[in-house]
């Protein structure tokens, strides 16, 4: 059997409030796309070469993940390509332990690692309010964002 | 008055921050580093069964959530009264090698390596992974990702899942290992070692043969006198996942060891106005302050301050690069805190090392991976050393083993007042009568980046982006420079 094509990835932390947005959002997605095998759904808690190395094998991926941009109202959710972010990734960190996303995949693309290209990572954020206290709950805002963001995921894995 | 300005992090905000305020002169006054705090964790857990700690423990951080999951399952067999058997202490340690195996290869190649391998004074764009593997070719890329992948694979065979493990519990394992997973492991430590030699030739190559970078690691500007912690075993030898914690002063006198319950009566912490994270200190010595020297109660927790804490280490190839180490350096303790890198590649040599004297410890494959507990829950307290720094969880429970309290000392929160004084350091030399020698941005990165601060809430933001942001302020407060650099 061929390996899946597209990877579907909620990212964040279950436990810190919104930031588990990304999780909740692929639990969901995950439901309707059930009989889809050329489909994959994941969750995790990493970023820069973790993520990196996630992906490997895929050359198509969703990424799900709350965003603090404070310029729009909570739960509004946002779609753009890895590659629309604002470049600065020859710099160091998402962390202050890890390489950016970006980084990573050249350094897995240089390495001839099957990694999808920046393009072809799409990110649906939802604006996220609560994310320095523990929680599994959504604040009231993002949670009722959480099918529009599984529309958008759907959405995307069309186009 | 002015007021500088650095913003080093931002998650998802700009919180975490680091403020310096010049005096009249225009020398620096005083400098504040403000780290977020994630709120609210303790209140989470009460509540809960408290054999679910070593897995909501591990969510508390994005980077070191192994390091969690061990002081966890440490803990929980202290609330249980319970000591697991060698076996299943071998796997633990086991896995927790392969991690620092993998968390230490991160560091080096992807953050603290590229300073000295591209320079301090490469462009920003430069001094990343990227730029590592084009000066010194593709194979470390290479390496660096296969080190990376068996690291994981261990951590996954042996913890059940990757990055965050899930098989300890109260008395040992929920499983074993077969004997042909153990012959892979095996085969990975091997490779693991020669890694670990790989990176120490070229530290040496490229770091110790270039005089400047000696001269800077040698320097005043990173230097502080201060104690040092570390995990160690019965013969005072560097260890990870058991033992005593052992603080030695600023001359590398051994000042206390005790044993992992007795931490409260050796640390405890200062509270100041204008930051959430309080500053851990030695009790015996108290705090006078973020001052260095024997009078001062503040100590450093990072793989320089495991060795300066030992007598040695405890594998041969490993130890051979210790004693080379304090050779190089003028003797113990080394308190030229850019010295962690070269200590955090003697510990890289260690684990692997670990890695592999575990794997071929004729009990590894026991399927005596388990005690079950008979005793009332109480309380317990679990240490091991996370790659950043010694990491204390104690939890207390009712009878029933329910969460009723807890406390936790991570990593990066014990050096906290260390790092506030080297970016002090960094600034006092780099800012002159009101003006700002352009390379204090990098300076102050290298400071802190030296401690591997672990901001674990900072992992997976979106744009992913760390900004290093300086705001200079005129005497009466106002805004009159940004300096600002993405690191």
């Amino acid at each position: 059997m061929d390996a899946p094509k597209t990877l579907i990835i909620g990212l964040g932390n279950p436990i810190l409030g919104d930031d588990g947005v990304g999780w909740r959002v692929a639990e969901e997605v995950a439901k309707f796309i059930s009989d889809q095998r050329e489909v994959e759904v994941d969750c995790v808690s990493v970023g820069g070469l973790s993520l990196m190395e996630r992906m490997t094998g895929f050359k198509r991926v969703i990424l799900i993940d709350a965003i603090y941009t404070g310029q729009c109202a909570e739960g509004t959710v946002q779609r753009s390509d890895l590659s629309d972010l604002p470049d600065l990734t020859s710099g160091h960190s998402a962390s202050a332990h890890d390489t950016s996303l970006r980084t990573a995949l050249k350094v897995g693309r240089s390495m001839n690692v099957t990694l999808p290209d920046d393009e072809a990572v799409t990110i649906i954020a939802v604006e996220a309010k609560n994310v320095y206290d523990f929680t599994q709950e959504l604040s009231a805002a993002v949670a009722a964002a959480v099918p529009q963001a599984v529309q958008s995921v759907l959405d995307a894995l069309k186009n | 008055m002015q007021r500088i300005t650095i913003d080093p992090i931002t998650r998802l905000e700009g919180h975490g921050k680091i403020e310096i305020f010049l005096n009249d002169e225009g020398n620096v006054a005083n400098t504040y580093f403000q780290i977020p705090e994630l709120r609210g964790f303790e209140r989470f857990c009460i509540g809960r069964p408290v054999e679910e700690m070593p897995l909501l423990t591990n969510r508390i951080c994005g980077v070191c959530p192994e390091a969690h999951h061990m002081a966890a399952a440490k803990a929980v067999d202290a609330v249980y009264h319970v000591d697991p058997p060698a076996p299943a202490k071998k796997l633990r340690e086991l896995l927790y090698s392969a991690f620092y195996c993998t968390d230490h290869t991160t560091h080096f190649y992807a953050l603290g390596g590229p300073d000295f391998i591209m320079g301090p004074d490469a462009p920003v764009a430069e001094r990343n992974i990227l730029g590592v593997i084009h000066k010194v070719g593709l194979e470390v890329g290479g390496k660096v990702i296969q080190m990376r992948k068996y690291g994981h694979t261990v951590v996954e065979i042996i913890g059940g899942r990757k990055v965050h493990p899930c098989t300890s519990i109260p008395g040992g394992l929920t499983k074993g290992i077969t004997e042909e997973q153990r012959k892979q492991i095996e085969e990975m430590g091997r490779f693991a070692i020669e890694f670990a030699q790989f990176s120490l030739k070229a530290f040496n190559d490229i770091v110790l043969g270039n005089k400047q970078y000696v001269d800077l690691i040698l320097g005043d500007i990173y230097t502080h006198h201060t104690y040092y912690m570390g995990l160690v075993d019965e013969n005072n030898k560097v260890n990870f996942y058991d033992g005593k914690v052992r603080v030695v002063d600023p001359d590398g006198k051994e000042f206390v060891k005790y044993a992992p319950k007795d931490y409260a009566d050796n640390i405890a912490e200062h509270v100041e106005p204008w930051t959430y994270l309080k500053f851990p200190y030695l009790k015996k010595v108290g705090w006078k302050g973020l001052v260095d020297g024997k009078d001062s109660g503040i100590y450093m927790a990072t793989p320089l301050s495991r060795l300066n804490a030992s007598d040695g280490m405890a594998t041969p190839l490993a130890q051979a690069e210790y004693e080379k180490f304090y050779k190089t350096l003028g003797g113990k303790p080394v308190h030229q805190r850019l010295a962690i890198h070269w200590a955090r590649l003697v510990e890289l040599l260690y684990a692997a090392e670990r890695w592999m004297e575990l794997a071929t410890d004729p009990e590894i494959t026991s399927p005596n991976f388990h005690t079950i507990p008979t005793e009332k829950p109480t309380e317990g307290v679990g240490i091991v050393e996370a790659p950043r720094g010694t990491l204390t969880h104690h939890y207390w429970t009712d009878e029933r083993g329910v969460v009723t309290k807890v406390n936790l000392i991570v990593g990066t929160t014990n050096n906290y007042a260390p790092i506030t004084m080297s970016i002090k350091k960094a600034a006092d030399s780099l800012i002159k009568k009101g003006k700002v020698n352009e390379g204090l941005l990098n300076m102050v990165e290298m400071a802190f980046r030296a401690y591997d601060p672990c901001f674990g809430c900072a992992t997976h933001s979106l744009p992913g982006q760390m900004p290093l942001e300086i705001t200079i302020h005129a005497a009466d407060g106002e805004r009159v420079d940004v300096l600002k650099q993405y690191c």
